[in-house]
């Protein structure tokens, strides 16, 4: 019963001010274990802020993050492999499918949360879950144009992983789910 | 266990399953019938469907939040997501119910780890988790609270002995419980559901299992096994009623039975001690206060009673009695004894029912002294406390005290614990009643009987015996002081052993005397009406007072023979409390505790000062006796109050009300109570010589008490007593003892002109005792109370 977030693309300050006040109402400490960011956040107030829901934060650099440290890919460690990576510059042409599938093959994961495309994805492949949270802020980007705000809460329960989807429209959460499960090996 | 059975055989007729403690308390918190004729069958019925309500309720808060997939309608995902904000969703639920096992978990794993071997196994500690969560889950009002665990604990252990307990018996039975269904075993083997059990040699031939189980040496039937083991057997027997649900000592079921044990501890099970309420911080209805901070002050108005010596020095300390009573309430003292010492207090605890004793039109002062369970809770703190007496007297700051309460030694006597709160546990129950005047004979003859507390019988509190003077002198004056009020009430009452009387009146009075918290004019009316036929329980009343005095007067008189003693005592009596009204005429609470008759000598800790003075100058101004031996207790008195003007504090005013009708008796008992405390206070070798002249003195004090004249000798010489032996702190008091002695005269002498003619007017005997006689004499009386306060000042 492990809830994972994934979550990207903030670009605060930039591209937009915050996160959404519907989310930020919904984002409260305490439930969520782990958090799978993949770039972009652009700022330290905002890495701190993802810290505080939870101290157990992975993260991937982006092209626009501002601190230089954060690794590129990172991985989790618990009942299923999960990878973050922001993929600008990994997965090219970007959000290409297969692309991203060799990426799976080669690192051997079940879950694959990538973004920079801030276009949303979540589908399965070849045994794996691919998921592109889009953007949190729905900031807009070089491919998307107004793309809702919208975050991925995975529910990780074995082998069985439950993708709540949340999308902000219209000034209204809609949550979506997607049940799958994974196969063992 | 064998030991609490043992003990229960030997005290009480035999009850039932007194071996199975986990059975005995369920019998005792009201989850089985507790009436003798309640079959075996009976039983099984109850604890089934208590088991079955328990899992229905498990199954329903238990929730798993992953709906099933088998395309329900699946739950409105805005609802129903893991984010969720409505508190309706199973997510929601989840993360509560997360939350409560965290907590609850916090506490469980350092939950008795001196018994790690049982409590902290994985398993236990699952079953205990489940146990409380559910709990809180459906008491959403009081939600977890650290130390139910620990309510929690002994009763799982309880159980589990329970079982232990019931496979030692069965084990010489055990072919009996031979369920094999194979054809290999005799279909007799099964007789057992039919209450026969063949004989050994039948079993022989009957059974030719590879699993030998022991052949009974010599036969039984059913008949020849002793009742208990019978009854055992029968519990537990699969076949019985309800059948496996229905074994009343069951591995499988510990759960349940746990549950129901634990919620009906909680919830009192419409008695009158529900130990949730002591977690909850709501306000009682009747006070308004948390019902543990009211139980801590049951508690303290208990000691006062029992001890007022030490109450007086915790209040003085400023230890509230919540700082040390909330954990022994809450835990109902899990954590203050050993395991196993905790299961024979809950033994004796739950064995006193929880039925609410009062009527519910009778006022009463605490909730949880209403019912025989809450008094022996108090009564058992009270006997603790008492057991460090001796250290907590010793201590100087609040904060060594509480470290001593708090941290009570190991390994107590915890039989005499329990045998001394048993003697309290009457006087609690009957102190909680706000009396009304029918009430007070039976108030006074349970008194009589309950504590034998104030003259230890050498058991661990370090108080020499009082000495006893014949019994027939004391029977006497018993007899005609409670002729008129001896009711039926007084079950209790035991008139024959006047010795038993004598002592316990010598306590009692001392105890009446107690300062009551002034917080609760209850109390004060509560004890002071105990001993007033015709007062209107108006506390405020200064008019009922003056009333009651006059009518009190010529009670006494009317019950005394001796001469005009009491008139005189009544007359002091009344002109110091009217004195003393019109000093504190303001202070409603000290207008009230101005009951303090002067005469009361057990007044000994009277925490207002001018009190104590008046009642040690009336006491010495009455007191007729010339000799040296009278001056001792006298300066016993005065000194007694001049070690509790030390004391002394602000709250507490000595309510020492109900004395008054046994005032000439309490004048001896004082005596003798005022030796134990002077020789307490000072710890000197003198005291043994002074109780025995104490003694003495109160024969001649019989002797002086028929004549009426007050003498002033006696006064200077226990002046001169007290210089010798007074130190420092002594002479301070004893300054500010006789300034205040003499304020007291002026306004005494003042009232009593003034009140000459209200007593004129009162409808009673007292009109005829007050006569110029009595007056004379107390205008006497206190004029040798001035010259005692000029000598006073002097040092």
């Amino acid at each position: 019963m492990v809830l994972v977030l994934a979550i990207g693309d903030l670009h605060i300050p930039h591209r937009a001010p915050d996160l959404p006040a519907k989310f930020k109402q919904m984002l409260v400490p305490g439930k969520i274990q782990h958090i799978l960011c993949v770039g972009n956040l652009c700022i330290e107030d905002a890495h701190d802020y993802l810290r505080s829901l939870c101290p157990d934060l992975h993260f991937a650099r982006g092209e626009y993050d501002e601190d230089a440290r954060y690794p590129e890919r990172k991985t989790h460690d618990w009942s299923i492999q999960a990878w973050a990576l922001h993929g600008h510059h990994i997965i090219v042409p970007w959000s290409d499918l297969d692309s991203l599938a060799m990426f799976q093959r080669q690192l051997d994961v079940d879950i694959l949360v990538t973004g920079h495309t801030r276009q949303f994805k979540a589908y399965k492949h070849e045994g794996g879950v691919v998921i592109n949270p889009g953007s949190a802020t729905g900031a807009h980007g070089s491919i998307t144009y107004d793309a809702n705000p919208r975050f991925v809460l995975l529910d990780i329960d074995g082998l069985r992983v439950l993708i709540y989807i949340y999308e902000l429209i219209d000034g209204q959460v809609k949550v979506d789910k997607i049940a799958t499960t994974l196969p063992a090996h | 266990m064998s030991t609490a059975a043992a003990v229960e055989a030997s005290s009480m007729p035999r009850k039932r399953f007194s071996g199975l403690r986990g059975v005995r308390w369920r019998i005792d918190l009201g989850i089985l019938p507790c009436s003798p004729s309640a079959s075996i069958d009976d039983l099984r019925r109850v604890t089934a469907d208590t088991r079955r309500r328990y899992a229905s309720l498990r199954r329903r808060l238990l929730i798993d939040h992953h709906p099933p997939k088998d395309g329900d309608a699946s739950p409105d995902l805005t609802v129903d997501n893991p984010l969720s904000q409505n508190p309706d969703s199973n997510w929601g639920r989840f993360f509560r119910n997360a939350e409560l096992r965290k907590m609850v978990d916090q506490d469980l794993t350092r939950l008795y780890p001196e018994h790690h071997g049982y409590f902290q196994t994985p398993l236990c500690q699952a079953m205990l988790r489940r146990i409380l969560s559910l709990w809180c889950l459906q008491h959403p009002e009081y939600g977890y609270r650290q130390g139910m665990h620990e309510l929690l604990a002994p009763i799982v252990y309880v159980l589990h002995a329970d079982l232990d307990h019931l496979l030692q018996v069965q084990k010489p039975y055990e072919d009996c419980f031979n369920d094999e269904f194979d054809g290999i075993t005799s279909p007799e083997n099964n007789l057992f559901s039919n209450y026969k059990v063949k004989r050994a040699s039948d079993w022989d031939s009957g059974i030719e299992t590879e699993n030998t189980h022991h052949i009974m040496s010599d036969g039984h039937s059913l008949d020849e096994i002793d009742p208990d083991t019978r009854d055992i057997l029968l519990l537990s027997d699969s076949y019985g009623a309800e059948g496996e649900l229905g074994v009343i000592l069951s591995k499988k079921f510990m759960e349940h039975d746990a549950y129901c044990m634990l919620d009906n501890l909680m919830d009192g099970a419409q008695g009158v001690v529900a130990m949730a309420s002591f977690f909850s911080p709501v306000v009682g209805s009747s006070t308004n206060l948390p019902p543990v901070i009211e139980a801590s002050s049951a508690l303290y108005h208990l000691l006062s009673i029992v001890d007022p010596f030490l109450h007086a020095h915790l209040v003085e300390l400023e230890v509230e009695p919540q700082y040390f009573a909330l954990r022994w309430l809450r835990v109902l003292f899990g954590r203050e004894f050993c395991l196993e010492d905790v299961l024979v207090i809950w033994d004796e605890m739950f064995s006193s029912s929880n039925c609410r004793l009062i009527g519910d039109d009778v006022e009463y002062n605490f909730k949880v002294l209403c019912s025989p369970r809450g008094a022996f809770i108090a009564a058992l703190a009270v006997s603790m406390l008492l057991y460090l007496r001796s250290s907590l007297l010793a201590t100087e700051t609040a904060t060594t005290c509480l470290q001593r309460l708090l941290n009570f030694p190991q390994n107590p006597d915890t039989k005499k614990l329990i045998e001394k709160a048993k003697s309290f546990q009457e006087l609690a129950l009957v102190s909680n009643i706000v009396p009304s005047s029918s009430q007070r004979d039976s108030n006074k003859g349970r008194f009589r009987v309950s504590s034998g507390y104030s003259l230890p019988s050498g058991s661990a509190f370090p108080v020499p015996p009082l000495h006893v003077v014949p019994d027939s002198y004391w029977e006497e004056k018993w007899r005609v002081l409670h002729k008129d009020e001896e009711l039926g009430e007084q079950s209790n009452s035991d008139q024959g052993s006047a010795k038993k009387k004598l002592a316990e009146k010598l306590s009692l009075y001392r105890t009446k005397s107690e300062p009551l918290k002034a917080k609760s004019a209850l109390n004060q009316s509560s004890i002071r009406q105990i001993l007033f036929d015709d007062v209107s329980s108006d506390i405020g009343a200064v008019e009922n007072h003056v009333t009651s005095e006059c009518c009190e007067a010529p009670i006494n008189s009317n019950n005394l023979n001796v001469g005009d003693f009491p008139v005189v005592l009544a007359d002091q009596r009344s002109s110091d409390w009217i004195g003393d009204e019109t000093l504190l005429s303001g202070d409603n609470s000290v207008v009230v505790s101005k009951f303090v008759y002067p005469h009361d000598i057990g007044n000994e800790h009277e925490i207002d000062s001018v009190k104590s003075s008046v009642t040690s100058n009336s006491f010495l101004s009455d007191n007729d006796e010339e000799t040296f031996n009278m001056e001792e207790p006298c300066s016993q008195n005065v000194s007694n109050e001049l070690a509790q003007d030390a004391e002394a504090t602000s709250s507490h005013i000595a309510d020492a009300v109900p004395e008054q009708r046994e005032t000439p008796i309490h004048w001896k008992s004082f005596a003798g109570i005022f030796q134990w405390f002077w020789k307490f206070g000072r710890g000197s070798n003198e005291a043994s010589r002074e109780s025995q002249s104490s003694s003495d003195a109160r024969h001649t004090n019989k002797d002086s008490f028929d004549t009426t004249t007050c003498e002033g000798t006696d006064n200077s010489c226990g002046v001169n007593k007290r210089i010798e032996v007074g130190d420092k702190k002594m002479i301070h008091t004893l300054r500010n003892l006789g300034q205040s002695m003499l304020e007291n005269i002026q306004v005494i002498e003042t009232v009593f002109q003034q009140e000459k003619g209200k007593f004129d007017s009162l409808d009673n005997l007292s009109n005829n005792i007050l006569g110029v006689k009595g007056q004379s004499t107390a205008i006497t009386a206190l004029k040798e109370l001035r010259k005692v306060s000029n000598l006073l000042q002097e040092m």
